[in-house]
């Protein structure tokens, strides 16, 4: 009929050559993930014959060969090991580092910038140079080889990253929030609790994805405070696979896929909230 | 519910920037009275510290019988609605309302009944499952108020609580929040730069500026007879129109001189006005209101002008006139039409310099004038002001 709109075809070859190089780099990223289930389902006689090729039939023994663990211990015992530390850790610096925070954003003087400043130069100051004081000390005090040790270094390594994100947060989030709720009648602690702590969902995402992916996958700290013991977190027990002469990388790999599985369970979980916490921000 | 004093209260920030000055005000019990102003006048300042959530610098503050100058925000026993209704976005509207009665810890059995009471009188009663963000800024502004209500404080503060509606609904809710406090019998302190939300609710509004109380009275009182120039020009829409002339004594009476005309001031008038006696043969600032010139002199004193243009408005007809007088432009009617528009400020400007004076007159929406006409404006005498050119200060009794 004259005078009808047109309805063009916006998916033109222009859109499907754009999806196609998105899709193309996609592929990329997914190129790691290919070769770490490849080499953890293949037998030992594969590896290096045929090291890209999906192994017939695939060899679901190596993750039970992997969970029995070399040597000592089993890899049940890291994978509790990692998420206990892990855990408690993130929790623990999600009360302290938000509380600290509230604080420092809340109450501005000398002293509260001063300790702002030193936060700060906790992120900028490599960890690894305090390593040998923070062994004698923590040796000192009992802490070296055990979980309360290691919960008490990773709280005091992280704490300057969770307050600077917590505080620059803080600092965003309007108070007439916490005006209102102390006009209500609600003290500090039932407004930092109930109102404030709510409101600063998001940040406490980042925080506990921040930290807690890189407590969980932290080798260096781990070797040096739990090596040896049965504390041992993953990486440390899958390290034990790689050998001075021989290296089963089948199951090094099928380990790590182990290792992998509870955090890629968390993201599947959670990844909505997550990414509702990224994007959101406060919204009345 | 209790009467709230101001006594010598000031407000001095670290840096020495002073926001409120002995400020001196006695809110009685069940009063509905508002803070007028424009920006930075102080007003928000005064309402925090009633609220606690400023320190005072000087004075003291009293609600009821109790100086509450040390006395902590939720010890006080007042509620108070924020500008942007600082509404706790992770609560429902249930919890919201619930939170200062949990806050006490109130029996859950009561929290229940009072939070459905309370929705039922604000016709919340559907969206307490909520969350706020679900809700259109009426209800919010409604979830508000009966946060506010829910405990049945002693005192209200609202800090311009209809600031973020738009217009129509802000007519609607006026009228809503002045029904609620008239039935709930709750003294109200009430903050706005709008002066039309200030004549309209408040019982009793206090015009602030530069952190100085004006003038405080009832809303038909202030308008009628301001204190000063920045009060007269800052209430009313339009404004105040000001022009300066030469008070004079002649042969058979008083006259106000202007360029080239002479506007006779009636007996009656400058008997009511004694003070007017020592401004003979002195230049003051003329103050009249739209409503009080009219087309036609109808056998009073009248000035002629020329019709600059003239706006219909349905129920009135504004037109503008420029009379052959020097502006009055001082810092006070400045700032009350810097509060209006920017544009405001530079059409007095314009004016400062410049012989003639634009006064805008209320005419009947049928008058026809064109643009460029000559017209004898009548002025309606009685209701004349006088200001004192250096001070600002009304010329009265």
């Amino acid at each position: 009929m004259a005078g009808e709109p047109t309805v063009r075809n916006r998916y033109t070859w222009r859109t499907f050559s754009r999806e196609l190089i998105v899709l193309l780099i996609a592929a990329v990223f997914c190129l790691p993930l290919y070769l770490l289930l490849v080499v953890a389902l293949k037998p030992s006689n594969q590896l290096f014959t045929q090291p890209l090729q999906i192994p017939v039939p695939p060899r679901f023994g190596n993750f039970a060969d992997a969970w029995a663990g070399s040597g000592d211990g089993s890899l049940g015992t890291a994978v509790i090991s990692s998420i206990v530390i892990t855990v408690i850790s993130v929790a623990l610096l999600i009360v302290f580092g938000s509380l600290c925070a509230y604080v420092l954003a809340r109450r501005p003087g000398r002293l509260s910038n001063t300790l702002y400043i030193l936060f700060l130069l906790g992120i900028i100051i490599p960890f690894q140079l305090s390593v040998i004081p923070l062994y004698v000390g923590l040796r000192a005090l009992g802490l070296v080889g055990n979980y309360a040790g290691m919960i008490v270094l990773w709280v005091g390594v992280m704490m300057p990253l969770a307050v600077f994100l917590y505080t620059g947060f803080v600092r965003q989030l309007p108070r007439d929030y916490e005006e209102a709720a102390r006009m209500d009648g609600a003290g500090t602690l039932r407004t930092f609790l109930r109102v404030v702590f709510p409101l600063l969902r998001p940040v406490t995402g980042t925080v506990a994805i921040l930290t807690g992916m890189f407590i969980w996958n932290d080798f260096f700290a781990s070797l040096i405070f739990l090596g040896g013991t049965d504390y041992e977190t993953l990486p440390v027990a899958i390290y034990s696979f790689v050998g001075e002469y021989v290296t089963q990388w089948n199951l090094v790999f099928a380990a790590v896929v182990i290792a992998l599985a509870p955090l890629v369970a968390f993201f599947i979980v959670a990844q909505r909230q997550m990414i509702r916490g990224f994007a959101g921000g406060i919204r009345g | 519910m209790a009467s709230i004093t101001l006594a010598n209260v000031g407000k001095v920030y670290k840096g020495g920037n002073r926001a409120v000055t002995d400020l001196n005000l006695d809110i009685a019990d069940g009063e509905f009275m508002v803070f007028v102003g424009p920006s930075g006048c102080g007003k928000t300042t005064a309402l925090r510290m009633v609220a606690g959530l400023e320190d005072i610098s000087e004075g003291t503050i009293s609600i009821g019988e109790r100086v509450v100058n040390e006395i902590d925000p939720g010890k006080r026993d007042i509620a108070m609605v924020f500008q942007n209704y600082a509404l706790y976005p992770h609560l429902s509207i249930f919890e919201n309302i619930a939170f200062p009665l949990r806050a006490r810890r109130v029996p859950r059995a009561e929290v229940r009944e009072k939070v459905e009471r309370t929705a039922r009188l604000l016709g919340l009663s559907e969206f307490l499952p909520r969350k706020p963000r679900t809700l259109s800024g009426g209800q919010r502004q409604r979830v508000a108020m009966g946060r506010a209500i829910v405990r049945e404080p002693q005192a209200f503060l609202m800090d311009e609580p209809l600031s973020n509606l738009d217009a129509k609904l802000r007519v609607q809710m006026r009228s809503e929040i002045s029904r609620l406090q008239e039935e709930l019998g709750i003294t109200t302190i009430y903050v706005t730069h709008d002066q039309v939300e200030a004549m309209t609710m408040g019982s009793r509004i206090a015009v602030m500026r530069k952190g100085v109380l004006q003038q405080q009275g009832h809303p038909q009182e202030v308008y009628e007879r301001p204190a000063n120039m920045f009060v007269a020009a800052f209430i009313g829409s339009p404004g105040m129109n000001f022009f300066r002339a030469r008070y004079a004594c002649v042969d058979d009476g008083h006259v106000l001189q202007l360029p080239g005309q002479s506007v006779r001031v009636p007996e009656d008038v400058v008997r009511q006005r004694p003070g007017l006696a020592a401004y003979r043969d002195r230049d003051l600032a003329v103050g009249v209101r739209p409503e009080h010139l009219t087309l036609g002199s109808g056998g009073g004193p009248a000035i002629s002008a020329s019709v600059v243009r003239s706006e219909m408005l349905g129920a009135e007809r504004l037109v503008h006139v420029e009379l052959p007088a020097s502006a009055v432009v001082t810092d006070e009617v400045v700032e009350a039409a810097a509060d209006v528009d920017a544009t405001a400020v530079t059409a007095l400007e314009e004016e400062s310099g410049q012989r003639h004076v634009t006064l805008i007159l209320r005419a009947d929406p049928a008058a026809r004038v064109e643009g460029g006409e000559r017209v004898e404006v009548g002025v309606v005498a009685p209701r004349l002001h006088f200001f004192d050119l250096e001070t600002g200060a009304a010329i009265g009794a």
